[in-house]
């Protein structure tokens, strides 16, 4: 290509604690294209263009806007430099009109003030543009989030900004939206507008772009032009790695069968009549894309979200409302994010790890703490799961994410409960507490627990599971065997929601 | 991050402070210092500054003063400790203090119209808490609600006149529990260093306070930790009732009579002093132990400005400054913390979940 790129970074790098979420990534943006950027969860994609919106300030690394090296500290710099970006988060004003929040910022001033016709033209003008069928009158938080959505990308498309950047902004969209969608890229493209998009789901990818960025663990993979390469060529290229013996896979003899689900199905709908057995000593992986409703399904067997349908322990049916009831039956529960759901943070370790341990009154009587058996179990956890901290008093916040997520394995392990589902066990920590975790879990399962281990992250899951069922928009379409599948077969299925070959489904 | 890298199992790197440091923690000395240094500036400016300050019966006479405050505010800290507030400790007092009031004009004997009086301080905490723990009601809206209840129900009973105790020989123990002495100590004192002794057993060293700390620090990790957490609150508005009823008791006793007329600044005072004492808005942080500086504290202000000879008008401006300082700068502290939090969540988290929630 002999076009000068409108943007351009070189050297991209990002460190978060623990993580190194870009490192020294390449990326260049040229006039006119549709430049997809794709890699699996926490590959660091959207990273990057945080760092092109401002969001982010990378450690490292130059940005060039039209050969012009810049620094996008905040998204207002960003749309001076015209980079606009529209994400899944959504940022318009509840309580507004459709029209005031397309043009907000830059309302039309008349002599007296706003000039109000003007707004509602201008605002019309731009939903009809990008073909939404919205009131430009209506308020905002009266709408659909699919109908919000596309307010936002009409905002965003009339600001006829040079760069326009897509981070999953169709997730919420109706096919028929994303088809619209995707019409209006390619007519922005050809007036000369520059767009980065990112999203799951790679027909899309195919659909619109024609170059595509592939990131891989915060490092850059290759640059390719779509044209001559296929979907498994590109799935290939964004799972592919090499398989060091991170996860040490250990030979566990499965036993009999501890928990059965059937036909479970989540009132909200996110699931849709799942079944599954797991046996004793087995680690069952669930894969599935951010929104397949593979977290719900496992806050469903635990009893944390209202579903209709049946489990049962050891034969033994269990009520589905309370998550005490999936306790006393003998299970235990790693929500996907520790923070937000998990941990107490205002308190230290030892309250932390114990908070399971009260309803089976492990260290109380008659409702009164024996605070010395509670502080003799928190410090044979903290031993047995290698927590490394000055003491167990310290507050969890202050520890790294590792040994955080080592507390919140390590309090449903000391009870040694006969099935655990873990959601992303290993989400955003780094490689050595990974590698310890994937040994407890071992640990574990040799000690006859059964782990329903749910997971973004298909190496693990490879590594890791016995066996892996996919989910695929709330429904599980698949069955693999790690041993003999390949991580691309699988990915195929996580991504489109069918066999490679045949349409099982 | 770097102490989770490599297999190596080194665990508990105890320092040899690690055992004083935690008990301190436990103490939350760290929260409780801020009020604590105000606590120890201001009585050494009013014992030099004046005389009869630092003398055993005025300081005797700042815990009476207070008495009822440090009374409230053991319920106020329970709830807070769940991230609710209770505005209607003084409505609920007021109305345990005319049960006791009315009880004692029916002819009752001191014990029965005590634990009518408790009975009925636990029932109004109940009905605060079953309507913010069962039925989910934000706690400023139902206790916003339920305090305007009370206050009025005192004066349709009471046709808003007072019921004097004076003439009342059975009201005589009650009168000497709120104003009479053992030895050099005023009785009074004795029980709330009891009440908060009972009320710390209860935080710390039961299931169930416990469980207070894990619903207030995060009411979801709680859940799916298998506590009850309606059940909790429950037991939380309950138990502030209680203490309710209790400190109506002393307030009938150093009144001599129930007043109809409930005064909004107790209210004002019993949150402001649990704020100052360190508390955390937001639940999970701060005891018993900063809630009785606190208290403390407002009493010890109050009563050198009496004896400076300022105007009484001028409390509520004194109360109101220290209130906003000493959770200004625990809120700087916080949002320091929080910065540090935030940094240390990886990359895809970090721009998204910016808002702290203000519930």
């Amino acid at each position: 290509m002999t076009q000068a790129p409108l943007v351009s970074m070189r050297g991209i790098t990002k460190r978060f604690p623990g993580v190194t979420a870009l490192n020294g990534v390449d990326f260049d943006l040229l006039p006119g294209e549709i430049h997809a950027l794709v890699g699996e969860n926490g590959s660091g994609k959207s990273t990057l263009v945080k760092c092109l919106y401002g969001f982010v300030q990378p450690d490292e690394g130059v940005i060039e806007i039209s050969g012009v090296p810049t620094a996008i500290d905040s998204a207002h710099r960003a749309r001076q430099f015209g980079i606009v970006a529209i994400t899944q988060e959504l940022t318009l004003a509840p309580t507004l009109t459709v029209a005031e929040n397309i043009l907000m910022g830059r309302l039309p001033r008349g002599r007296f003030g706003i000039d109000w016709g003007k707004v509602r033209r201008q605002a019309r003008e731009a939903l009809d543009q990008t073909g939404a069928e919205i009131d430009e009158n209506a308020i905002v938080g009266d709408l659909s989030v699919e109908l919000q959505q596309e307010v936002e990308i009409a905002r965003a498309v009339s600001a006829r900004s040079p760069v326009l950047v897509l981070d999953e902004a169709t997730s919420s969209l109706s096919e028929l939206a994303t088809a619209r969608l995707m019409a209006k890229l390619e007519q922005l493209r050809s007036q000369g507008v520059a767009v980065i998009f990112i999203s799951h789901r790679l027909r899309e990818v195919f659909q619109c772009a024609s170059r595509a960025t592939v990131l891989r663990d915060g490092q850059l993979v290759a640059t390719l032009d779509l044209a001559g390469v296929t979907e498994s060529e590109l799935v290939t290229k964004m799972v592919g790695r090499t398989m060091e013996d991170l996860y040490g896979k250990r030979h566990i003899s499965k036993g009999d069968v501890v928990l059965t689900v059937r036909d479970l199905s989540t009132l909200d709908g996110t699931v849709q009549g799942a079944s599954l057995d797991l046996h004793e000593g087995e680690i069952l992986g669930i894969a599935g894309l951010v929104g397949s409703g593979k977290s719900e399904l496992g806050m469903a067997i635990y009893g944390a979200l209202p579903s209709t349908g049946e489990v049962r322990m050891l034969g033994k049916q269990v009520r589905q409302n309370d998550p005490r009831n999936g306790m006393a039956a003998g299970m235990g529960y790693v929500p996907d994010d520790r923070k937000k759901d998990a941990l107490l943070l205002t308190r230290g370790i030892r309250p932390n790890l114990s908070l399971p341990w009260m309803p089976f009154r492990k260290f109380t009587r008659y409702g009164l703490l024996d605070v010395r058996t509670e502080r003799a179990m928190a410090r044979k956890s903290c031993s047995d799961f290698a927590i490394r901290a000055p003491s167990t008093e310290f507050p969890v916040v202050q520890l790294s994410g590792g040994n955080q997520q080592k507390v919140v394995l390590a309090r449903w392990f000391a009870l040694r409960p006969k099935v655990v589902i873990l959601a992303e066990p290993t989400r955003g920590i780094d490689v050595g507490a990974k590698s310890e975790i994937y040994g407890f879990m071992q640990d574990m399962a040799e000690q006859g627990t059964g782990i329903i281990m749910i997971s973004s992250e298909m190496p693990e899951l490879l590594g890791v599971a016995d066996r892996i069922l996919v989910m695929y928009q709330g429904r599980l379409c698949g069955e693999f065997d790690p041993g003999d599948s390949g991580e691309e077969e699988i990915a195929h299925v996580v991504c489109i929601g069918e066999m490679k070959a045949a349409g099982v489904c | 991050m770097a102490d989770s890298g490599g297999p190596a199992k080194v665990v508990e790197t105890s320092t040899p402070g690690g055992r004083s440091l935690g008990f301190l923690r436990r103490l939350s000395m760290g929260r409780v210092a801020g009020a604590l240094g105000g606590l120890i500036v201001v009585t050494i400016y009013l014992a030099v500054a004046n005389d009869l300050f630092l003398t055993w019966g005025n300081v005797m006479n700042i815990f009476r003063a207070q008495s009822v405050i440090f009374i409230l505010a053991i319920g106020m800290t329970f709830v807070i400790l769940t991230g609710g507030l209770d505005l209607s400790v003084a409505s609920a007092a007021g109305f345990a203090g005319m049960i006791l009031g009315l009880s004692f004009k029916a002819g009752m004997t001191p014990v029965p119209a005590i634990i009518l009086c408790v009975i009925s301080g636990i029932l109004l905490g109940l009905l605060n808490g079953v309507l913010v723990g069962v039925v989910r009601i934000s706690p400023f809206v139902v206790t916003l609600g339920t305090m305007s209840i009370y206050t009025s129900v005192i004066l349709v009973v009471t046709h808003g006149s007072t019921v004097s105790l004076f003439n009342y020989p059975k009201f005589n123990p009650i009168q000497t529990l709120a104003n009479g002495d053992v030895g050099p100590f005023p009785i009074i004192l004795l029980v709330i260093l009891a009440l908060y002794l009972i009320a710390w057993f209860v935080l710390h060293r039961t299931a169930f306070g416990r469980a207070v700390y894990a619903v207030g620090s995060n009411p979801e990790a709680a859940r799916l930790n298998g506590l009850n957490v309606p059940v909790t609150l429950l037991m939380v508005y309950a138990v502030a009732g209680l203490t309710y009823a209790l400190g109506a008791i002393q307030q009938d006793g150093r009144l001599t009579a129930a007043v109809p007329i409930v005064d909004p600044n107790q209210m004002l005072a019993v949150i402001a002093a649990v704020l100052i004492g360190g508390m955390s808005m937001r639940g999970g942080e701060g005891g018993l132990l900063g809630s009785f500086i606190g208290v403390l504290f407002l009493g010890v202000i109050q009563n050198g400005l009496t004896l400076m000879g300022v105007s009484a008008f001028w409390q509520g401006t004194v109360t109101g400054l220290i209130l906003i300082v000493a959770v200004g700068l625990a809120v700087v502290q916080e949002t320091g913390a929080i910065h540090r939090i935030r940094r240390r969540r990886p990359g895809k988290r970090t721009a998204h979940n910016t808002g702290v929630s203000a519930d």
